[in-house]
């Protein structure tokens, strides 16, 4: 054994070492390997003997607290516009992905486990979407392990395995980091398979294991105990040439001491040193495990301290596998001394959890109590002042896996008394009842009535629920039963809402409660009768019930729904009186504090309130002779609500009723009827005023564009001279213009005499920042310190705002002067800027001042300077720049000074990230890794990508190398983030070694590598020549911006299939190759071809599997090219006899459906899909609703809602769409009167504030096809609308509709009659918005303009057209616009000013401003948060 | 609309342990003032109420009574009791009114 380790290559764990590795290991044919069939078929892939409870090897850093953040990783699309249909296919599942790596990271950052369910989802959700790519299939095995701590061991693999067949059933490839996955898993599980089987069935499947599958397969063998095994793979792994890790060594421990062998498992320790490899604390891990699964506590206390003297730190999770140890093997005595050596780490709380949970789960629940009962409880204050409740998880859990009651009620009780929780009873009970675990439920409640707790009807009713939904009469009466038990007989409430509903008739429950014995029920039943009756409809039976005196007393509120269904579909408007009057008059009736009158009056009001606009409308005469007959009883409303009602009413539209209603009113009371004043229209004034102040016409602009533009070409004495010429002529403009220009050129002097006489022209007027800076600048240039001061002081004199542009010019002209090492010219500087408050101090505008001492080598001052920075302003700016020169020089009493300082400002954590990135930077990585190995210290994604980032700018290579190994342990770390800047840095240097050792580096650490990372892997083996020994996931987009550039695509393409080709040349045309053709072919939209492909192929009778199939119809629907769709439908069902179509085909086949007018096809298609249990995409339900609407097919449409409706999981569809559609079916059908009452109850039944979405569609539609008597109804119907309901959206969707059908003068006699609608502002700048996204708009936004002049801010309305222009690429009408702009002095925002800039810039002009530094984003992002802000602001307000 | 002459002093109270139902609400915040409704809905899909509730008193100074006590403290756990901002969700959403115990 010894010697074939010592023969073997060794590895050392540092990054460096990996470097050795091979790279021709994983050369395999790879077309075989991807759509082969191959290990996996059930029972097959893994040889599963019994599964023994026996000792396991739990694994360090199981999936480490991996990042997996949330990522973005499709960008926006930016290729030609498509259809959106295949896009969104296309997208879907690197979507999906997305959402499910998000999903299951927040769970594992959150608590380090996943629940099943959750699990569960995702995985039935990546099988529905039909085509699993490799990283969701990665991501799914990854979980089947131990981060499911609450699913039993067995349940786990099966899981595993279930997932593995499902998803190569569906077209997953799997690669290697897939097969060690799942031996991962296996080892997580202790499940029991063989090694050697494991490795027959990989290399059958053409898959090349590498060094982790050896790794862990060695550690396979060892936890059976069988070194024999193990050795056989090290052999493997020595004729491979492959580096045996400290991991390998750690098996050996284990494998030795299964083989209950501990003096040779001892002896690893020593070989490991002797083959230059040191013990690590997982090999310390592995020594305490066996240990543990002897009881030996005396040896665990040993090996303890000699870990300890050897500088091995063990965290508390290692501790806590030696506890899972000492519990599965019997030793519960021995857990609480493991326990109380446990540090209490950060990460404690959720490591401790899932130890419990898993303990519990394998039923060691005694032994997790008393790791419960250390938890920390910081919980005893927590700010709300809640009471306590830990432990709830751990009773949750309990419950779940059916532990007996006795123990739950010591738990609960030992809780309570430590004063740990509150209420654990109250909370064990809630999660029986959430299980609907009846039996315990009830013991449960037993012992709570003994304790003198309260048992209440409803704790009954998440048990009953269940039963009634099932209409299970017997396990309701077995509920019944234990409620009589614990004699809480059911109430009203219980009985008719739990209870009866189960039985099919309040006689058979009767009957069935007097055979059971139960009296309880009775008078339950008779409440429970009257609202039956009530909602039944069977007035006058109500009424014998009701006025029978021997009737007992019952609150008006019990049956009041009941009782208001029953009066709107009754007719006997007699007996609705009678009943009235008995409630009206009959104390009984009204418990509550109400009186019966008051009861009474609020009933009415609900009844109205209850009843729809159409129902009113309809029982408008029976209404009228109720209340008729309810004044001859001498019934009194109060005036309150007498107005509810009539507002109800006026809503309704039935006015005429309100004066019936009137009349019930207690006489004297006069109301003021406000009308609905109509708003004073100002516009017309405002509007002449505008024209008027047109007329006069002054030089100076002129003159000023002059000046503008020889400005602009950098004509400074022509402009100087023009100036001198017309100097009573110029304006403000033109000298700022000149002196900025004066600036650029270093005249400062000529600079300051322009200054000069514009302020003596007028004294008030000021230079903007950006210019006043800009002059600054100069001056300091040239050491004209003072003068500078000055005008930075008569900036703040003069108010002159700062803007952003301006400080980073401030910034700049700091930064000179520090280049220059003038520390007292920056300090004054930064002194002035900051005492004026002309801008806040940020880090970025202090930093020169330390730059400055830095320049000069002073490292004393420069500290001080940071100090003082952090002193005065907040701010700790070249911090690391600081401390790095210290650590260079070896100043430790300064370096002390430094970080003392850090830690007291920023907290402790920031100063050991500071001075883990000085050690870092300056090459000292033994100092650093003891820094970053800190307990508690958790990753700073922030300041790591910082650190990365420069590493990667600067081809640090080493120094990154080290940063992601340091980091492999921290707390919280992306692990997957941390290697892809790696990868980063390996394709600038094109190192495909390095990125391939890096992979298998990334298998071991078992990180789950998002997308980008696989992509950017292969894209650098591949572009080295190398085979990339994974499926790449699709990149949809740069192909779709390939297919546009068509040189691009000829290269990309010809490459691609010089690949499929030579590999066909060399492996004969296999039904693989073929197949992979086809997936090529439609991934690049080339259906048709694929098409022809298939057919050749199906000529010479060969079939393929599902996934080429299902490849292939979707693309031919993309093209919408359906017979050809339906015809590889055919040959596929042909070979595969239940081959159906996926969700997203058929919605594909729905949607091309309705564009072919098949509307009955397309709606036969939706109905199968949902009976498959399929979910149809929103667009194929829009499509088909838009087209039932255009064939006039209403009961198409109902038929779409109403399958809509009955979908578990809603589409997020509009209820408008249906709406709208029907309204255009009516049109179509020439109901026109329906259609408006139609669209116009929705308007008028909605409430206010929640205006219904817009009805734009079907004007446009009407608009579309110059239905002219449609749109006359129509809009008599918004204007109606508005006018008289003051619910101004359609009016304002016509308008717009209008203008953008171009029909200004419509629109103009429309604005006439409704002037509100130019009030609409949001409707308008958002149509305007809308516009300004589409080239060649400006027409129409500037027709809004003329017709509505002021229907939006100035600034908003311009930078709409400057969008506009910039889309259009008009500089002419954009310099115009940005002329008009400064004229009318509205302020240019930062986008507007980018996108001007770029204008001139692609004009090949110079921009005649100073152009805003940042992106694009970075500007619309600021303008967005501003917006909200505002809003935010507003909200408070309101 | 119809706001304008619904004029009621609500309160919105959440982190309404499951324990409680409205019975025991109404009693609580019965002591500040006279209490018109109670409106504590339950989750009909799984039997438990969603922990938060409705009490409308009659007047403006039980709404204040109430408002001023803190904290509200029932039967071990913390109410979260504010006055209610939203309009009364039996009035547009609802239209069935819900029946009271």
């Amino acid at each position: 054994m010894a010697a074939l380790l010592r023969s073997a290559r060794l590895l050392k764990c540092l990054p460096s070492g990996l470097l050795q590795t091979k790279g021709t290991i994983r050369n395999g044919p790879p077309l075989s390997r991807l759509y082969s069939g191959a290990i996996g078929g059930k029972g097959t892939g893994v040889c599963p003997r019994q599964l023994v409870p026996g000792p396991c090897s739990v694994h360090r850093c199981l999936w480490p607290y991996a990042g997996l953040r949330h990522y973005a990783v499709i960008p926006e699309q930016k290729g030609p516009a498509k259809d959106e249909s295949s896009l969104g296919v296309r997208s879907k599942q690197a979507q999906q992905f997305d959402w499910a790596l998000a999903k299951l990271d927040s769970s594992v950052r959150r608590t380090g486990r996943v629940t099943k369910t959750l699990l569960m989802r995702i995985f039935h959700d990546i099988c529905r979407t039909g085509y699993p790519s490799g990283n969701q299939a990665l991501l799914l095995l990854r979980s089947c392990g131990s981060l499911l701590p609450e699913v039993p061991m067995a349940e786990r693999s099966e899981l595993a395995r279930h997932i593995w067949d499902k998803l190569k059933e569906l077209g997953a490839s799997y690669d290697a980091s897939h097969y060690n996955a799942l031996v991962k898993v296996f080892l997580q599980n202790e499940f029991k398979f063989s090694p050697n089987e494991f490795l027959a069935k990989m290399e059958a499947a053409g898959v090349q294991p590498n060094r982790v599958t050896y790794q862990r397969l060695i550690a396979a063998y060892c936890n059976a105990g069988d070194i024999e095994g193990a050795s056989t793979i090290l052999g493997f792994m020595k004729s491979k040439d492959l580096p045996i890790t400290e991991a390998v060594f750690n098996s050996l421990v284990t494998g030795h001491a299964r083989a209950d062998d501990m003096e040779s498992a001892v002896s690893i320790l020593s070989v490991m040193k002797g083959a230059g490899i040191e013990p690590g604390p997982d090999t310390y891990v592995a020594l305490l495990n066996a240990y543990a699964e002897r009881g030996d506590m005396e040896k665990i206390r040993q090996t303890l301290e000699t870990a300890g003297s050897t500088d091995i730190s063990l965290m508390d999770r290692d501790l806590m596998q030696v506890v899972f140890s000492l519990a599965k093997a019997g030793y519960h005595q021995h857990v609480p001394s493991i326990v109380d050596l446990m540090r209490h780490e950060r990460g404690y709380v959720p490591d401790a959890m899932n130890l419990c949970l898993s303990l519990i789960t394998q039923g060691h629940e005694d032994t997790a109590f008393s790791v419960l009962k250390t938890f920390p409880t910081l919980q005893q204050e927590n700010e709300s002042g809640d009471s306590n409740n830990l432990g709830n998880f751990f009773l949750r859990h309990c419950v779940n896996m059916n532990k007996p009651v006795e123990k739950l009620a010591r738990y609960c009780q030992e809780l309570q008394d430590s004063n740990c929780h509150a209420a654990p009873l109250q909370f064990t009970l809630y999660c029986c009842l959430e299980a609907k675990n009846t039996a315990t439920a009830l013991e449960l409640m037993k012992i709570m009535k003994e304790q003198g707790q309260p048992i209440r009807p409803h704790f009954f009713w998440p048990l009953l629920m269940q039963h009634v939904k099932d209409r299970n009469t017997v396990g309701v009466m077995e509920v019944m039963k234990g409620m009589q038990e614990l004699g809480v007989p059911a109430d009203v409430e219980t009985l008719s809402n739990y209870i009866l509903p189960a039985f099919p008739n309040v006689a058979v429950a009767r009957d069935t409660f007097k055979e059971m014995g139960f009296s309880q029920g009775s008078e339950g039943l008779l409440s429970s009768e009257v609202r039956f009756e009530a909602a039944s409809g069977n007035l006058s039976r109500l009424l014998a019930m009701l006025s029978d005196p021997s009737f007992s007393a019952l609150d008006l509120s019990n049956f009041r729904s009941s009782l208001i269904s029953g009066f709107r579909m009754s007719d006997d408007v007699g007996t609705m009186t009678k009943i009235t009057d008995l409630l009206y008059k009959d104390e009984r009736f009204s418990l509550g504090t109400t009186s019966p009158a008051e009861g009474v009056s609020y009933f009415l009001y609900n009844l109205i309130d209850s009843m729809s606009e159409a129902e009113v409308q309809a029982q408008e005469e029976k209404l009228r002779q109720y209340f008729n007959q309810l004044k001859s009883m001498n019934i009194v409303i109060p005036v309150n609500i007498y107005r509810g009602i009539r507002n109800l009413l006026d809503s309704y539209h039935v006015p005429e009723l309100i004066k019936d209603v009137l009349a019930l009113l207690d006489g004297k009371d006069a109301l003021n009827l406000s009308d609905r004043a109509s708003r004073a229209n100002g516009l017309g004034l405002e509007r002449k005023l505008a024209e008027l102040k047109a007329e006069g016409k002054p030089v100076g602009p002129t003159l000023k564009q002059l000046i503008l533009s020889l400005c602009s070409e950098e004509k400074l004495d022509a402009a100087l001279e023009l100036k001198s010429q017309h100097a009573a002529d110029m304006a403000t403009g033109g000298y700022a213009a000149l002196i900025h220009l004066c600036c650029r050129h270093n005249n400062v002097d000529e600079a300051l005499k322009l200054k000069g006489e514009l302020s003596h022209k007028d004294p008030s007027v000021s230079l903007d920042s950006t210019k006043s800076i800009a002059l600054v600048k100069a001056l300091v240039k040239h050491d004209r310190m003072e003068e500078a001061v000055d005008l930075l002081k008569e900036m703040k004199e003069k108010d002159v705002s700062v803007v952003d542009t301006a400080v980073t010019l401030l910034f700049h002209t700091l930064n000179a002067a520090a280049l220059k090492g003038d520390v007292a010219a920056v300090r004054q500087l930064q002194a002035t800027v900051f005492t004026l408050g002309l801008t806040k101090p940020t880090a970025n505008l202090c930093s020169p001042l330390i730059t400055a001492h830095l320049q000069t080598k002073d490292l004393s001052g420069a500290l001080d300077a940071a100090m003082e920075c952090q002193k005065q302003y907040g701010h700790l700016p070249r911090i690391h720049d600081v401390i790095c020169g210290l650590v260079e020089n070896g100043d430790t009493e300064l370096l002390q000074k430094a970080m003392d300082f850090v830690s007291q400002e920023r907290g402790e954590m920031t100063m050991l990230y500071n001075l883990f990135f000085a050690f870092m930077q300056t090459g000292r990585h033994r100092e650093a890794r003891k820094i970053i190995e800190t307990p508690g210290l958790r990753a700073r994604a922030g300041r790591l990508q910082w650190y990365a980032e420069k590493c990667v700018a600067a081809n640090q290579m080493e120094s990154l190398e080290s940063l992601v190994e340091m980091t492999a342990k921290l707390f919280e770390c992306d692990r997957d983030e941390m290697y892809h800047y790696l990868l980063r840095l390996c394709k600038n240097t094109n190192d495909w070694r390095k990125a391939e050792a890096t992979w298998t580096k990334m298998q071991e650490e078992n990180v789950i590598p998002r997308e980008r990372t696989l992509r950017l892997l292969a894209d650098i083996l591949r572009s080295n020549g190398q085979e990339v020994p994974f499926e790449v996931p699709e990149v949809w987009y740069e192909q779709a911006a390939a297919t546009e550039t068509q040189p691009d695509t000829k290269t990309a393409e010809s490459s691609s299939f010089k690949s499929a080709s030579s590999h066909s040349a060399t492996e004969g045309n296999t039904s693989t190759d073929l197949q992979l053709k086809l997936l090529i072919l439609c991934k690049r939209g080339k259906a048709k071809e694929a098409y022809s492909e298939l057919k050749n192929m199906d000529r010479k009778g060969e079939a393929l599997g599902p996934s080429p199939y299902s490849a292939l119809i979707r693309a031919l629907l993309a093209e919408g090219n359906m017979e050809d769709a339906l015809e590889v439908q055919k040959i596929a069902t042909t070979h595969i006899p239940h081959f159906k179509l996926n969700d997203i085909a058929n919605s594909l086949l729905i949607i091309t459906q309705a564009k072919k007018n098949l509307t009955k096809d397309a709606l036969a298609t939706l109905k199968s899909m949902l009976q498959a249990d399929q979910v149809p995409s929103k667009l194929s339900i829009t499509r088909l609703v838009q087209s039932l609407g255009s064939h006039g097919d209403i009961a198409g449409i109902q038929d779409v809602e109403a399958l809509m409706k009955g979908l578990g999981n809603p589409l997020n569809l509009s209820p408008m769409m249906f709406v709208n559609n029907t309204a255009i079916a009516r049109i179509k059908n020439g109901d026109l009167d329906s259609a408006v009452e139609g669209l116009e109850a929705i308007y008028t039944s909605a409430g206010e504030g929640s205006q219904p979405a817009s009805m734009a569609f079907v004007f446009r539609k009407v608009l579309e096809e110059k239905n002219i008597t449609a749109l006359d109804k129509l809009s008599a119907m918004a204007e109606r609308l508005a006018n008289h309901f003051a619910s101004y959206g359609p009016a304002s969707d016509l308008f717009i509709q209008l203008m953008d059908a171009g029909m200004k003068e419509e629109a103009k006699f429309m604005l006439a009659r409704c002037s509100a609608v130019a009030e609409q502002r949001e409707a308008l700048v958002s149509y305007m918005s809308r516009l300004s996204r589409t080239p060649g708009q400006v027409g129409k936004i500037k027709a809004l303009m003329s017709v509505i002049p002021d229907f939006a801010e100035k600034d908003t309305i311009y930078s709409c057209l400057v969008k506009s222009y910039a889309l259009d690429n008009d500089l002419a009408s954009a310099k115009a616009l940005y002329q008009q702009m400064q004229s009318e002095g509205v302020e240019a925002d930062e986008l507007c000013l980018k996108r001007l800039a770029k204008l001139y810039k692609s004009a090949g002009e110079s921009v005649p401003f100073t152009e805003p530094p940042e992106s694009f984003k970075f500007y619309a992002e600021k303008l967005k948060e501003k917006s909200n802000k505002s809003q935010l602001n507003t909200a408070v307000v309101e | 609309m119809a706001t304008s002459a619904k004029k009621i002093f609500e309160l919105f109270v959440s982190k309404v342990p499951w324990t409680l139902s409205s019975k025991e609400m109404k009693e609580y915040f019965g002591q500040f003032g006279q209490v018109k409704k109670c409106l504590l809905p339950f989750d009909k899909e799984t039997g438990f109420h969603r922990g938060f509730c409705w009490i409308g008193y009659t007047s403006e100074e039980g709404l204040q009574n109430a408002l001023q006590k803190y904290p509200h403290t029932l039967e071990g756990a913390t109410l979260q009791v504010q006055r209610n901002r939203k309009v009364f969700v039996g009035q547009k959403t609802n239209k069935e009114v819900p029946e009271e115990s």
